[in-house]
């Protein structure tokens, strides 16, 4: 096929808040819960993209309640899409304006298309659908909001649950006393790991807005495929009080529960590496999800933790974690 | 200039499309549609089609890349056989209800298990309740010509519907036959651009497929049962422009072969209406007034066209190739709304049916000669006996 030149966008990086765009492409009047981390997130990737984007938005929590009676808060473009195909639909939204520009039908900027997804609909029953966009090279920012279970349908666990945690499907009990007994996906590393066409991959929380946006930007500045995780923390699945949702980010962070990294050709950049990590209780400890554990459990999660961020101050990935198998402690 | 050539079910899909200008078309390989694509994948690569061919990762995937192509104002084609029609069962009714009109092409083909290559009317059929258009053909001549009406029909603004364009696996997709391939003139007479409604665009912003109250549910669901009222009407109108300006004698709903003063006749859909036709011609030589309606269109379903068509008839059989496990008649799924269509009338024929040419087997001739024995028995002792008979056994 003849080279033809899109005219995709470069979006420059937000020097300071200052810079930051005063218009809100994700506007109020949407019934999310009081303290909802995926809102705030979404807010700020929509303010990040701009008016020239498209956001493909799969069921969970961010179609649920934010579409609610015919209504919606986005001020730009959006499309439902299954829980299951977020990537596969937004291959053909993609499809369909590169024809548009080469046939003359769309001669403006290429939109920024962006696959706002909950973890499920990343990396459970959603990752199928994403790997085959990002094999296929379409210039499509995929970006996983993780709440770290499915909060829409009640709190059932997903493959980002953490290790200990109580879901409605992993309720803790005599046999089972952690609850939780595997241990989580790991979602850029499964992108990075099998996805060649893939050169900008970054993971940031909601706690870091300014980190956060700039990830947005640089994201869709690539010509193609490209990978957010995003921490987006969740009071009613957590447990913990509405006003902490930014302080629960910022402690997983603290506690090496969380790291922040962007990963660009094969080179990873590590940022906001505490000099001293907090225990993982000090994370643990704020949410009910985690109430039930006895000490040995919270040694389990903290051997977890350590065993991961032993490499980040060489700027090398993380290592993939060990024990999956159903164990008792 | 109108080109004659000789060519295969999916070859002439393929041509189809592209007299269509499709412009993303999304594949997956099953046999027997893979044909289809392998013909666009060689149109889009020596550059005669200006379109994005894009590998979907299953049937799943096709149908949803095709939804976000049309819901983005592109013409998208994708297709399937089997159980990939099955895989994809989740888009179906977000397609149809989000009104994105794009087309899938079909090379039907038995479910598992076990594996079997033959063709089958029960994959596509499984669908026929999510609000596609849905027709079989009987030739490949009529594969294009319905890849080219289907799209006129679903992307007129008054129905906006995805269109399941079916043939028989093997019987029609894998053996050739004489294609009149319209001139490029023709089409853009026949086919205006694809006008998309509300597309997703940077420039009005729109959105697509919120949630709903359940009190709001029930107006919409109305709302996707009355376009079917519509969509007869534009079915007529597409077919006598389609008639008109490539030379065609199609019946928009049913083909109707010496029924006029039928005793007895065969109802049944796609290739299977080739035999048919020669076994009635042979079953008239013997003295039995026998004709055969062919169905066009399963959605909508022609309910007062088979009426008129069929009211007169003392005896039908119906033809099944699918299969309706427990249901009301025990067989297929043709034969209840047959029936349902004709009870109104004050005088109904009787109608029972045959379980033919399932697993891909041909249905032959003497099956035809056997049918016909059933139904002039019925005739003649004013009673349906059985509902159904299952053939080749």
């Amino acid at each position: 096929m003849q080279a033809f030149n899109y005219k995709f966008q470069q979006l420059e990086p937000l020097k300071s808040f200052k810079r930051v765009p005063v218009p809100e492409m994700y506007v109020p009047g949407h019934r999310t819960c009081a303290g909802c981390g995926p809102a705030l997130n979404y807010r700020l990737v929509a303010k990040a993209a701009g008016k020239e984007t498209i956001f493909i938005g799969p069921t969970g929590c961010m179609y649920v309640a934010n579409s609610s009676y015919l209504c919606t808060p986005y001020a730009v473009s959006w499309i439902h899409a299954q829980i299951t195909n977020g990537g596969a639909v937004a291959s053909g939204i993609e499809a369909a304006f590169k024809v548009a520009a080469r046939k003359g039908r769309n001669t403006g900027v290429f939109p920024n298309i962006i696959v706002m997804a909950g973890d499920g609909g990343s990396v459970d029953i959603g990752l199928q659908a994403m790997s085959g966009m990002m094999y296929r090279n379409h210039k499509v920012l995929f970006i996983c909001y993780d709440n770290e279970s499915y909060a829409n349908t009640g709190i059932q666990t997903s493959p980002t649950t953490p290790y200990g945690a109580k879901t409605t499907f992993t309720p803790p009990g005599k046999e089972i006393p952690e609850g939780k007994v595997l241990f989580p996906k790991d979602p850029p590393q499964l992108v990075i790991g099998g996805h060649p066409a893939v050169k900008y991959v970054a993971t940031t929380t909601i706690a870091h807005p300014l980190d956060l946006m700039n990830k947005v930007r640089k994201a869709l500045s690539q010509p193609g495929p490209t990978f957010l995780h995003m921490l987006a923390t969740c009071p009613k699945g957590w447990l913990f009080p509405e006003h902490l949702t930014k302080e629960m980010a910022r402690l997983a962070v603290e506690t090496g529960m969380w790291t922040l990294y962007e990963w660009e050709n094969g080179t990873y950049k590590y940022t906001n590496v505490p000099k001293k990590y907090k225990p993982v209780n000090e994370y643990m400890k704020h949410q009910g999800r985690f109430a039930h554990l006895k000490p040995e459990h919270i040694a389990k999660m903290q051997a977890f933790v350590d065993e991961k961020i032993k490499n980040v101050k060489q700027a090398i990935a993380v290592a993939a974690p060990v024990p999956t198998a159903r164990q008792k402690a | 200039m109108a080109k004659e050539l000789i060519m295969t079910g999916c070859r002439a899909a393929a041509e189809g499309a592209k007299a269509a200008e499709v412009e993303v078309i999304c594949s997956f390989p099953i046999r027997p549609y893979t044909a289809i694509m392998m013909e666009l994948a060689k149109m889009v690569a020596d550059g005669e089609l200006n379109a994005e061919f894009i590998h979907g990762e299953g049937e799943h995937a096709q149908l949803s890349v095709v939804l976000g192509a049309a819901a983005s104002g592109a013409r998208a084609y994708t297709g399937s056989s089997g159980v990939g029609v099955t895989y994809a069962m989740e888009i179906y009714s977000p397609m149809a209800g989000g009104r994105y009109p794009a087309q899938m092409a079909i090379a039907d083909r038995t479910l598992d298990p076990p594996g079997d290559f033959g063709s089958e009317h029960t994959d596509a059929m499984c669908t026929r309740d999510q609000g596609w258009l849905l027709g079989w053909a009987d030739s490949p001549q009529e594969v294009y010509d319905n890849t080219l009406i289907n799209y006129r029909v679903g992307e007129d603004h008054r129905v906006m519907l995805p269109q399941m364009v079916c043939q028989e696996g093997y019987f029609v997709s894998h053996i050739p036959d004489k294609v009149i391939l319209g001139d490029q003139s023709q089409v853009k007479k026949f086919l205006p651009p694809y006008r998309p409604i509300g597309p997703l665009s940077t420039t009005k912003p729109v959105s697509h497929g919120p949630q709903i109250r359940p009190d709001q549910g029930a107006p919409m669901d109305a709302m996707r049962a009355a376009v079917f009222l519509d969509v007869p009407k534009v079915i007529e109108e597409a077919t006598a422009d389609f008639n008109r300006i490539f030379g065609r004698n199609y019946d928009p709903f049913v083909d109707q072969y010496k029924l006029a003063d039928a005793e007895i006749a065969f109802f049944v859909m796609g290739a299977h209406a080739n035999t048919c036709r020669k076994a009635v011609d042979r079953l008239r030589k013997q003295g039995v007034k026998a004709g055969m309606a062919r169905l066009r269109w399963v959605r909508p379903w022609p309910t007062h066209q088979l009426a008129n068509a069929l009211g007169h008839v003392k005896a039908i059989g119906v033809v099944e190739t699918s299969t309706s496990y427990g249901g009301a008649m025990r067989g297929g799924n043709l034969i209840h709304e047959l029936r349902a269509s004709l009870y109104d009338l004050d005088q109904r024929p009787l109608v029972t049916s045959f379980m033919a040419g399932l697993g891909g087997e041909t249905i032959w001739p003497a099956d035809f000669d056997y049918m016909a024995k059933v139904l002039t028995e019925m005739v003649k002792e004013k009673k349906t006996k059985r509902y159904v008979y299952w053939i080749g056994m």
